[in-house]
This record gives structure tokens, C-alpha cells and sequence, in this order.
């Protein structure tokens, strides 16, 4: 079954006669348990098209249906509900609470998702473990290196347990050793069964992918095996 | 999951927030701490003024009298006899106020004053002797200490007895034992049939004895002012008091009386009334003024506060924006967001004013202690200073919260 499905997607930002038209009509899939790049320079729309594979925008025509449901014209709280318990994110500056410990911030989609207290505070050590970091659950992320808190960020998307891991830009902060070692942790990720998503322009990266998907000027220009 | 449980959570990570920012969160709370601290200490302090002299007028005999004096009715040139007869202040307007009311009027007293010399063998002074007659003591508030008051016979016939405050006694007989010995007053012999009670009150610490010049007095009853030193052919008085503590029957009281007065005094306007309770109402609404100001005061600081605490949001946007971007990529709603943010500004309300509260009323305790004076404040005052804290901290929390709430999780990711 496929977790990912689109049908001629379009975003069109801009309003007063100036149109930006970021995807032109994109057709992608996505199977269960994939590993795929997203792969593009920049301005080619692939941050469009990742925030809409997220949910965290709408398109403004096609169809997307994610793990089965249709999820464009799907309301704002709706669309936070599925963020929230099917996709987990990766983003390039991490983007942690920077004031609350590595454990919180684990903890906080679980909070949204209502999560009770015990469980919550035992799953974010478990996850913490996951990553290999569970020794800094009390720290506050400034105090973490690059890698370190790119591992919290990973250990923040699987809380809730997703159907889809989707990362933009992940290493794109680290050195390559640092980034080398996060890929590694995504490629394990994958194999333990999670679908996981990558958006970059580095074709290092897109190579430990299963799948490359190259995207240009809005639109999808090939997909290949890797 | 309850509601219970959700709110219980909310309240637990916006308390965990609330420290994680603790810096932000103490400037938030700021305007509403100062506008309670502001309001509370205000009114406490108003309040506790206002107290003290309401106390002060209660010892001083209560507050539920009307004042009747006399003054002068005929202007110009002097009146004749038969004008003269009727006019004035006398015994029968005593008897025919008590007699409208008599439920209503629980005392009346009456007063002739007169300027003379008394002497002792220890003392030769001149002083303002006191005739006193009816229920004069109860409705001054004065006590005897010592011996007893006139009796009814000795205002009937002008019996040279005296009653003396105790300074008088003391100076008079500084040895003490007044009692029973003989003074005498302008060249009469008066025996002293009772002491009075010393009476004190500091309405400030610092301050003297407010009563000191109560304990001056020297009484005798009225009739022996009138017929043996200061007197005219009708008995005229300087004051008579009626205690009415029905405040209700004050006003129909003191418009009957006012009729019955005019009728009796050949519809001259010789007298005035002086409703003392009125009176301490209308100089007491001079409180009401500091009152206002201070509430002023309060709500201006909420204002200013509240101003403070929307810029430090404005302020803190850009690292909240991300916050907030975060927290809907990972799954909370705009609702949720919201929700969030009202739930920290409840707590900064409730924080602000609770420590709020502790300083007015420190700061009150400390003004008042300077002053001297016990500290009161009045329970209605709590609810002012939370009912507006509550308003303000909720309606400047608002405009934050729902712009948090309205942000696309997208713009929010990448705001710079």
C-alpha cells in the first residue's frame, strides 16, 4: 500500500497578478517502508512540495491522499491532528525548543497527542536510547553539538510513532562525518520499517536512498532506482 | 482523556514554560503585579484611614446625633421683648423633639457653657464650666469613674453639685480624692459628686491624646448655669442633642423637628441642625476621592502593563513565531496554540496578582505603620483589584494569543 499518493498537485503562491507557480502538477507515490530523495536545486519547489507531503500546507489544485485518506482541503486543527500522530519532521536547524530539556522537547508531540504523563516521560527515554543519546536527556539543546541535537530531533519525530519519517535538509548543518552518521541512523530507521523521506541537492545523500526523485522547475523529471 | 485531564495537563506545561522563559514571564506579569499591588495598597491604606476615624467618632459618643444650636435670627436693630421670649433654645425644645419620636430618640442631652473662675485650694483658674442636663453623659461618651451623675432633682433645682474630667480633678486636686470636696465656681460653693473617666485616643501613635481637652471638663447641672451665673430670664441653651441610631428616622426627624422649632420660636429660623452622621458622610466622601485615585492609579498600571507585556510578546515574537512553528509541525493546532497561550496568561494573572496582593498589603502595613495607625482593609477591595487584574491580564493576553494562533505553521517555520 502506498503512504504517499498525488494526483497533478499545484501551488501557486503570490496574489495581485504576480503568480509564482512552485509545482506545475506533481504525480508522486510513495510505497510503504521506502527510502526516498527528493532531490532538486534550490527554487526547483521541492520545499513546497515536502511541506505539502507534510501537511503543513494545502495545494491549491490536485489530490493528495496520505496513508489512505484524503488530506487536501482538509481543515488546519485536521491537518495538525495528522502532522501530529502520522508524520514525523527533521528539519535542517532542527528546530528544538531551545529552553526546554532534550527529554521535553521528545516529549511535547505526545503531549499534543495526549499522551499521559508516565508514558509519555517512559517513551522519550526509550526513544532518547534509540538514538544513542540517552545520557543528555536533562540538557538543554544549545548545550548539544549538531549531531546531538539532530539525533533529539529524530527521536521528536518517532514519538508518536508515524507512518512517514520526513526530513528536509538534515545534514545540510553538519559536517560530513556528523551528517554521514545521521544518515546512518535514517538508513537504520528505514530498515526497521519506517518510510522515510529525504529532501536534499546533495547527491551523496540521495545515493544511500533507495529511490532518487529529482524535481525541477515544479515539476517531477525522473524517478530512478537506486 | 477528560477535559480535566487535558486541562491539568495544559496547566502543567504552561507552568513548565512559564520557568523554561522565566525572564519573559516575570516582565508579563509585571503589570498586573503593579496594578493590584497598586489598587490593594490604595484602598488598604484609604481604608484603614477611614477606619480609624470612623473609630474615633464612635468613642467620641457615636455618630447617630443631630445638633441643635442656636443662631441668630434677627439681624438688625434689637428685637423687642415679646420677640425675645420666643426665640432661643430652651428645656421645652429638648421635650418637644423627644416627644415626636420617642421610639426613635434614645438620648437627649443638653448644654449651657459659661466662662468662669474656679477655684480650689490647690488651683485658681479660669475655665469653661460645662452645664450639663438630661442624658448628656451616655450621648458624649463620657463615663464616671468615681461617685455619680446628677440626678434628675439636682438639674431640677439648679443643685450645686459638679462632675469632673479627670485633668480637672487633677489639677484641682492634685492630691486626688475629689470626691465630695467642695469647689467653687465664680462665688458659689459646688460639692463634687462624681469623677469622670479619663478618655484617650491616639488616632495616630505619634499623636496626643485627640480627648485630652474631654478630660477638661468641669460640669455642673444646666439650671445652675442659668440661674446662678450665665442666665437670662428663659433658661436659653447652647445645644441640645437628640441620638436617633435609626438612621432611617433621621431625616423624617430632623424635618419634623425642623417644623416644630420654627412654630414654637415665632417662625424664626433661630437655631440650626448639624446631622452629624450626614456631615462625617460628606466629609468622608473626600475618601472616595483618594478612593478613585488610587483606583485610577491601579488601572492605568494595568494599562501601562498591560502595553509592557503586549510589546515584550511583539518583542519576543520572532523566537516565539519559531516556537510556534514548531510546535504545529509536530502537531499542535491553532487552537492548541491559543489555548496555550491563554493558559500561561492565566497563570501570569493569577501569579501577578497573588504576589501582587502580598505587596499592597506590605506596603499598606508599611505606611500605615509609619502613620501609626492599625491596618484594615476592606474585602471589597480584593474583589476590584482581581476583578481587574483578571480583565486586564486576559484582554492583553488575548491579542498575542490569537495572532500565535492565526500563523500558518509554514510562515511560522520560516519566519526570520
Amino acid at each position: 500500500m502506498n503512504i504517499v499518493e498525488t494526483e497533478r498537485l499545484t501551488k501557486t503562491f503570490g496574489t495581485n497578478g504576480v503568480a509564482v507557480h512552485a509545482l506545475r502538477g506533481v504525480d508522486l507515490t510513495v510505497a510503504r517502508g521506502e527510502f526516498l530523495a527528493l532531490i532538486g536545486p534550490s527554487g526547483s519547489g521541492k520545499s513546497t512540495l515536502m511541506a505539502i507531503l507534510g501537511c503543513l500546507d494545502s495545494p491549491t489544485s490536485g489530490a493528495y491522499r496520505f496513508d489512505g485518506e484524503r488530506v487536501d482541503g482538509l481543515s488546519g486543527p485536521e491537518l495538525a491532528g495528522i502532522r501530529n500522530r502520522k508524520i514525523g519532521f527533521v528539519f535542517q536547524q532542527y528546530n528544538l525548543l531551545p529552553k526546554a530539556s532534550v527529554l521535553r522537547n521528545v516529549e511535547l508531540p505526545m503531549l499534543y497527542a495526549g499522551v499521559g504523563r508516565r508514558e509519555r516521560r517512559a517513551r522519550a527515554v526509550e526513544l532518547l536510547e534509540r538514538v544513542g543519546i540517552p545520557e543528555k536527556a536533562k540538557q538543554l539543546p544549545p548545550a548539544l553539538s549538531g549531531g546531538q541535537r539532530q539525533r533529539v530531533a529524530i527521536a521528536r519525530a518517532l514519538a508518536n510513532r508515524p507512518v512517514m519519517l520526513l526530513a528536509d535538509e538534515p545534514t545540510g548543518a553538519l559536517d560530513s562525518k556528523t551528517g554521514h552518521e545521521v544518515l546512518e541512523l535514517f538508513a537504520e530507521l528505514h530498515r526497521q520499517g519506517n518510510t522515510v523521506l529525504i529532501v536534499t541537492h546533495d547527491l551523496s545523500i540521495a545515493s544511500m536512498a533507495q529511490r532518487r526523485v529529482e524535481i525541477q522547475d515544479g515539476r517531477i523529471l525522473a524517478a530512478e532506482a537506486a | 482523556m477528560t477535559f480535566n485531564g487535558a486541562f491539568r495537563e495544559r496547566v502543567r506545561n504552561a507552568w513548565v514554560e512559564m520557568r523554561e522563559n522565566l525572564g519573559r514571564a516575570t516582565l508579563q506579569s509585571l503589570g498586573v503585579l503593579l496594578g493590584v499591588a497598586s489598587v490593594l495598597g490604595g484602598f488598604s491604606i484609604s481604608d484603614s484611614m477611614r477606619q480609624r476615624s470612623k473609630e474615633l467618632f464612635i468613642r467620641m459618643g457615636g455618630l447617630d446625633k443631630l445638633n441643635v444650636q442656636p443662631s441668630a435670627a434677627i439681624k438688625e436693630g434689637s428685637p423687642t421683648a415679646l420677640q425675645m421670649a420666643n426665640l432661643g433654645l430652651r428645656n421645652v425644645d429638648a421635650a418637644g423633639g423627644e416627644d415626636l419620636d420617642p421610639k426613635s430618640v434614645t438620648g437627649v442631652s443638653i448644654q449651657k457653657q459659661a466662662r468662669l473662675r474656679v477655684r480650689s485650694a490647690y488651683a485658681d483658674q479660669e475655665r469653661d464650666v460645662r452645664g450639663i442636663g438630661r442624658d448628656f453623659l451616655a450621648v458624649d461618651g463620657y463615663e464616671v469613674a468615681d461617685g455619680r451623675e446628677f440626678t434628675q432633682r439636682d438639674v431640677e433645682t439648679a443643685a450645686p453639685v459638679a462632675l469632673l474630667g479627670s485633668e480637672a480633678a487633677g489639677v484641682f486636686f492634685p492630691s486626688g480624692n475629689a470626691l465630695g470636696q467642695t469647689i467653687r465656681i465664680g462665688d458659689v460653693p459646688v460639692t463634687i459628686v462624681g469623677v469622670l473617666k479619663e478618655r484617650v485616643f491616639y488616632f495616630r501613635k505619634s499623636n496626643r491624646n485627640m480627648f485630652r481637652w474631654r478630660n477638661r471638663i468641669i460640669a455642673i447641672p444646666t439650671t445652675l448655669v442659668t440661674r446662678r451665673f450665665e442666665g437670662d430670664a428663659y433658661h436659653r441653651l447652647d445645644r441640645v442633642t437628640f441620638r436617633i441610631p435609626k438612621i432611617d428616622a433621621m431625616a423624617a426627624f430632623s424635618k419634623n423637628l425642623s417644623s416644630l422649632l420654627k412654630a414654637n420660636h415665632r417662625q424664626q429660623d433661630d437655631f440650626r441642625l448639624d446631622d452629624v452622621a450626614a456631615r462625617i458622610r460628606k466629609e468622608r466622601s473626600q475618601g472616595d476621592v483618594y478612593d478613585m485615585i488610587f483606583l485610577l492609579s491601579g488601572i492605568l498600571s494595568l494599562i501601562g502593563g498591560g502595553i509592557v507585556n503586549v510589546n515584550i510578546q511583539m518583542a519576543s515574537l520572532k523566537e516565539r513565531i519559531r516556537e510556534v512553528g514548531v510546535k504545529m509541525a509536530i502537531g499542535a493546532s491553532g487552537r492548541e496554540v491559543f489555548k496555550e497561550f491563554m493558559t500561561e496568561a492565566l497563570f501570569l494573572t493569577v501569579a501577578g496578582s497573588f504576589v501582587g496582593l502580598v505587596a499592597g498589603l506590605g506596603f499598606s502595613r508599611l505606611i500605615t505603620y509609619f502613620l501609626g495607625i492599625p491596618m484594615w482593609i476592606d474585602p471589597k477591595s480584593f474583589v476590584w483589584a482581581f476583578a481587574l487584574a483578571s480583565v486586564f491580564g486576559f484582554v492583553f493576553a488575548l491579542f498575542p494569543a490569537l495572532k500565535a494562533s492565526r500563523l500558518s505553521p509554514m510562515e511560522a517555520l520560516r519566519y526570520e
